[in-house]
């Protein structure tokens, strides 16, 4: 009697849905919560978020972000406001995926994305950088850095709003 | 010392101070000031610092202090709060801080002045190390009752000058740019428009902000309203290392911190992002000059020399390090004559390894020659040198401050700022000079003298002195043949009054500068200064005695260690076979250099490509002052530290390492692995540096007021004081037995007869290392000479025109400049203006011919 | 040119004080007078005169409201909107009086004639709504008197601007 109870455990099992996904030829889609590799984020017309503050790098606390600023004009616009990202690079090595980045962003401007495949074979290759952190011009914006009316863009957070 | 309660304890303070710096220092209550700055007068503006205020009772008979039921005193308090700010301690004064009142007040005070501040703080230079931020962290009420939406929005970049950048918005209008410059500076270019909601920072003057100390007012500026376009965007404050230094360009010594941090546009090293300047209230205080701040960039320059270089068919091409010392070897070992002339920015282990080289190889202390070569009188130093204590903090009423042939703001611009602070606590300022600066604003005597009779202008002071029988000559040696000698001066009327008051002051102080003077009257002159100062018994005492005006970083280092400006005078003279010059360009400098081509072999260290390079056989790069470590000795004799900084670019070595290395190979001696170990032989072999150990030299104290360390308030991280504050070594005037000479000087002039070149210094040149800083380009200004009017009528020239002025042998194109300040018969022409040599002593002008017209005014 | 034209003036102001820069305040109503207006090209030449930096003056200028550091009409007109003057009905005045000449609050009419603005408190509370006449008080207004006032000042600027 015991060896069918115990059979029909495994038939029971056999006849249900398989809870294996085949990776990589199946991908099993994250919670939308989930904490995978950065991406910098764009306004709808293209501008930055990301007013290179650097708080980011000072909240990492495995130290792998590393920022420098630079000015903005109205020739060369990167972001809204005087100071924007020159150098934007995440460690991906030294990244633990905490997501304090993106607490102490003020701008919104780093989140973390649903990525997870993220392998390199020279740990030179773990540095990612600006160019592959940030994310495609929106349909309609226009890529940076661009020129702009003279004085549209002196506010850092042009529509931030009373905060709550 | 006073006694005063704060919070119901008592404290034993000294009377007459404020009671913010007090209450700081003494009792550690850090009462949150915005406006008042310890360095300046209170005005009480900000109300930040309201506390409740009280007086002990006293019985009035007998004064003693009534006590209350618990045993503490009793204390009638103000119906109101008072600003600290304002109150200097008393007796029996008492304050309360931690009541629920003055929180309130706190609290208040920050919400109004949160009313209008931009969120900016992400992207504000200051956010990490921003009193506003502190404070409003600290005293801030978390919530505020006014509308967000209700904040003014101002212009966010109002260029005020090439240096310094105004952010209207997150100015809280506390007016500490506007009163430094005004009551510090003496340039009153910043001033509040407007009233109310609406005032504002402005400057109309033209050129804008133009004024030697203008990034200090973003160092005391408590917001990230004012910041330097220097370090715009440059780094968070809380990423920045600071290492402590020292000014590598004036003889003032100012300390100075460097904020250094990675930085991935100089391939990933770390680099100088800011200079700051760096408490040490001996010296600079809490301030720095423009070039000191904005003159780092010749640091990690892109035109920096990173390999040794060697001469070969007549071209110089890179070679090692190994194939050049072998050359240099080979030639000293089988040299006839040696010399070497030594740079202002040399650190007293370089100077010492230098001279330990030539000495080895056959040269003798007349070989080891300074530039620039300028000045003399180290002697003179050794004797009656400005005493071993002495602050100007604490000089005020009683205090003459003399300054002889010298334009102290562009020379030395940190003492002319603490020389003119003393002035405005009561000090009388004595100018002599031929030509009127900026320090005859505030003197009390501004004695004008014929250029080249400076000599003449102290002896007829000395006169004066001892005709008046103001002297005493108790320890005067050689009084009698003075005396003999003084008896032929005629004593000029005019100086009779400033005699006097030199005579019956207190302290006297006396910068003695060499502008317009050859390098043989300048001994003379130290001399005279001297005498004034032996025989009216103002030396050897805290704050009196002689302070010459270097012309570099560590000139005072290069006299201590037996270089003589005499020395370069002869090299210049009779070039030796094989001739060191280490870090500085005289051929590019001074026209007398032109002779340094006929040595037989030149060897030069350097950071850069310069004319001097140009006659090299060997040129070596050399580490900057940021790559290395050190020391340099002020003009006040303060042998100070400075440590290293930033990476080493390219294969560059510090001075004292390539010499050391190369007298190894000479003779064999061990070569010194560390700074410190040479300075450590200089201890051994110096008297006068006997003290200074690294050990000792790193020595730190409490420095009052407290304006570093945890400090919340008075702004910046680097002012904290961790490299030391240096020592200074004591002249033999401050040994009460010992005698000091007075030697009668002659006050010959010079008889050649024509328009007189006197070489002038600027601040802003274009010397080899300044020049890199590109951000000053526009502070520097072009080659010009300065003419009267008379004598530009008389060539008829024009104010604009090009001339060519001939100068022994060689010629310099400039601008002129028609100045009615300089007097008929002289041309001041400045120093280092030109790609091409001038005059580094003052000569008469061969003839001077139009090259080209001035460019008619345009516009009108 | 103030320092040519006044010279006489300029001299006898000098005269009050016991340095020039004393002196500052006089020669900007000066400058006010002879351009209308407190010029950037008048701070200068006030400047040089009192030997003090520019900045200094249009610090002065900026401070009191009773120089004007932007062109105005002939007739600089500013209404008294404080309480007092407003429980009068002072600010119904004021805007009547912009709407009649049809511009906007502190600004100038296009013939370069007035130029309204509201000021604070000018002491005639009493006597509200009242305004001030290149320094001059009109009090007890209402907009009937308003703009007979206006006729006649209009009046005025034609015959001089005729001789």
């Amino acid at each position: 009697m015991g060896l069918i109870n115990g059979l029909m455990t495994t038939i029971k099992h056999v006849l249900q849905e398989k809870a294996t996904f085949q990776y990589p030829e199946v991908e099993r889609p994250v919670r939308e919560r989930y904490k995978g590799r950065h991406a910098l984020k764009r306004y709808d017309n293209g501008m930055e978020k990301c007013i290179g503050c650097a708080l980011c790098a000072a909240a990492c606390p495995a130290d792998a972000i590393w920022v420098e600023a630079a000015e903005n004009t109205d020739d060369e616009r990167y972001s809204p406001g005087e100071r924007y990202a020159k150098t934007y690079e995440i460690n991906m090595l030294r990244c633990i995926f905490c997501g304090y980045c993106e607490d102490a962003c003020p701008t919104e401007a780093i989140v973390l994305e649903h990525e997870y495949k993220l392998s390199f074979t020279d740990r030179r290759d773990s540095i990612y950088t600006k160019d592959m952190l940030i994310d495609p011009v929106p349909p309609g914006g226009q890529d940076t850095p661009h020129q702009v009316e003279p004085h549209s863009y002196d506010r850092p957070i042009p529509d931030m709003e009373n905060p709550k | 010392m006073v006694t005063i309660y704060i919070d119901g304890v008592g404290y034993e303070v000294p009377a007459g101070t404020n009671l913010v710096d007090v209450a700081k220092f003494y009792a550690d209550n850090d009462i949150p000031v915005f406006c008042y700055h310890p360095k300046m007068a209170p005005v009480g503006m900000c109300r930040m610092c309201l506390v409740e205020m009280g007086s002990v009772e006293k019985d009035k008979e007998s004064g003693t202090v009534l006590l209350d039921e618990q045993g503490s005193p009793k204390i009638r308090w103000m119906p109101k709060m008072q600003t600290a700010c304002t109150q200097t301690v008393y007796d029996g004064l008492a304050i309360r801080t931690n009541t629920q009142q003055v929180t309130e007040a706190r609290e208040d005070i920050v919400e109004f002045l949160l009313t209008s501040h931009p969120l900016d703080c992400p992207i504000c230079d200051k956010g990490g190390e921003c009193p506003l931020q502190n404070l409003t962290m600290r005293h801030g009420p978390g919530v505020s009752v006014f509308y967000f939406e209700d904040k003014m929005h101002l212009a966010k970049h109002v260029p005020l000058g090439e240096l310094i950048y105004l952010d209207r918005e997150r100015c809280i209008q506390c007016a500490r740019c506007i009163r430094f410059s005004d009551e510090l500076a003496g340039d009153d270019v910043l001033a509040f428009h407007e009233r109310g909601r609406a005032l504002q920072i402005v400057t109309v003057s033209d050129p804008p902000f133009d004024s030697k100390f203008s990034g200090n007012t973003t160092d005391i500026c408590p917001v990230g309203a004012l910041t330097t376009a220097d370090f715009r965007f440059g780094a968070r404050p809380w990423e920045l290392k600071e290492v402590p230094s020292i000014d590598p360009y004036g003889p003032e010594g100012a300390n100075i911190s460097l904020s250094t941090r990675l930085d991935r546009d100089s391939g990933g090293g770390i680099i100088i992002k800011r200079v700051m300047p760096r408490q040490n209230e001996h010296v600079n205080e809490i301030w720095i000059s423009d070039k000191t701040r904005f003159g780092h960039h010749h640091t990690r320059h892109i035109d920096r020399l990173v390999t040794p270089l060697h001469r070969e068919k007549n071209t110089l091409i890179e070679t090692t390090w190994d194939k050049a010392f072998k050359q240099i070897i080979d030639k000293l070992k089988g040299a006839t004559s040696v010399g070497a002339i030594a740079g202002p920015g040399l650190s007293n282990e370089d100077l010492w390894e230098l001279r330990q080289l030539v000495l080895a190889v056959g040269g003798s202390e007349k070989s080891l020659g300074i530039w620039p070569a300028t000045m003399s009188g180290g002697e003179v130093v050794k004797q009656v040198g400005i005493a071993k204590g002495s602050n100007f903090n604490t000089m005020g009423k009683g205090t003459v401050i003399v300054l002889v042939a010298t334009d102290l703001e562009e020379e030395a611009p940190i003492w002319w700022l603490r020389a003119k602070a003393a002035r405005d606590r009561g000090a009388t300022v004595v100018v002599l000079n031929g030509r009127p600066t900026k320090m005859d604003r505030y003197a009390k005597f501004s004695l004008r003298h014929e250029y080249g009779d400076a000599v003449g202008a102290i002896n007829s002071l000395t006169a004066h002195i001892v005709n008046g029988n103001h002297h005493k000559a108790d320890r005067a040696e050689g009084f009698a043949e003075l005396q003999k000698a003084l008896k032929k001066v005629k004593a000029d009327d005019r100086y009779a009054a400033a005699a006097e008051a030199i005579a019956g002051a207190d302290n006297v102080v006396v910068f003695c500068g060499a502008e317009g003077v050859t390098l043989a009257q300048h001994a003379e002159l130290m001399q005279a200064c001297a005498n004034v100062l032996i025989l009216t018994g103002h030396v050897g005492r805290t704050n009196n005695g002689l302070i010459p005006v270097w012309p570099g970083a560590n000139t005072q280092g290069a006299i201590d260690l037996g270089y003589t400006a005499e020395a370069t005078a002869e090299l210049l003279q009779n070039p030796p076979a094989v001739l060191i010059v280490a870090g500085c360009n005289p051929v590019g400098e001074d026209i007398a250099a032109a002779n340094l081509r006929n040595a037989d072999f030149v060897i030069v260290t350097s950071q850069f490509d310069t004319a001097t390079t140009a006659i090299a056989d060997v040129v070596l790069p050399q580490q900057s002052f940021a790559e290395r470590e050190g020391t340099f000795t002020s003009g006040e004799r303060r042998v100070q530290r400075f440590y290293a900084a930033q990476g080493v670019i390219g294969e560059s070595f510090p001075d004292w390492k390539i010499f050391a290395q190369v007298r190894h190979a000479i003779d064999k001696s061990t070569a010194k692995v560390s700074a410190g170990a040479v300075m450590a032989e200089i201890t051994k072999s110096v008297a006068a540096y006997s003290a200074m150990g690294y050990k000792n030299l790193a020595q730190v104290e409490r420095q009052f007021p407290d304006v570093g360390g945890t400090d919340q308030y008075y702004g910046g991280t680097a002012y904290q004081n961790t490299g030391g504050i240096g020592v200074q070594w004591p002249v033999s005037a401050e040994n009460a037995e010992a005698k000091l000479n007075v030697v009668p000087v002659s006050s010959e002039k010079s008889k050649a007869k024509g328009l007189l070149v006197v070489p002038t210094t600027l601040l802003y040149d274009r010397g080899m290392l300044f020049v890199r800083s590109e951000i000053m380009s526009l502070r520097i200004p072009p080659a010009h000479a300065n003419f009267s009017p008379a004598d530009a009528q008389k060539l008829k020239l024009q104010d604009g025109d090009m001339v060519e002025i001939n100068l022994e042998g060689a010629s310099l194109t400039v601008q002129i400049i028609v100045n009615e300040t300089i007097p008929a018969g002289v041309i001041t022409l400045p120093k280092c203006l030109s790609d091409q040599p001038g005059p580094f002593a003052p000569m008469v002008a061969g003839s001077i011919e139009k090259v080209a017209q001035a460019l008619a005014a345009t516009g009108d | 040119m103030l320092a040519e034209k006044y010279a006489e003036r300029i001299q006898k102001i000098f005269s009050k004080y016991p340095d020039k820069r004393s002196a500052v305040m006089p020669l900007l109503y000066v400058a006010q007078e002879e351009f209308g207006w407190v010029s950037p090209e008048a701070i200068e030449e006030v400047a040089v005169l009192c030997e003090i930096d520019p900045t200094q003056v249009k610090s002065i200028a900026g401070f009191y409201t009773m120089y004007s550091e932007k062109p105005k009409g002939k007739y600089w007109l500013q209404v008294c909107t404080d309480f007092p003057c407003a429980l009068r009905g002072a600010d119904q005045f004021h805007q009547a009086l912009l709407d009649h000449l049809g511009i906007e609050e502190g600004g100038t009419t296009e013939d370069g004639l007035f130029t309204v603005e509201h000021v604070m408190c000018l002491a005639a509370c009493d006597k509200a709504p009242m305004l001030q006449c290149n320094f001059h008080y009109v009090e007890n207004l209402d907009m009937d008197k308003m703009k007979a006032l206006l006729d006649q000042w209009r009046a005025d600027a034609k015959d001089s601007a005729a001789d």
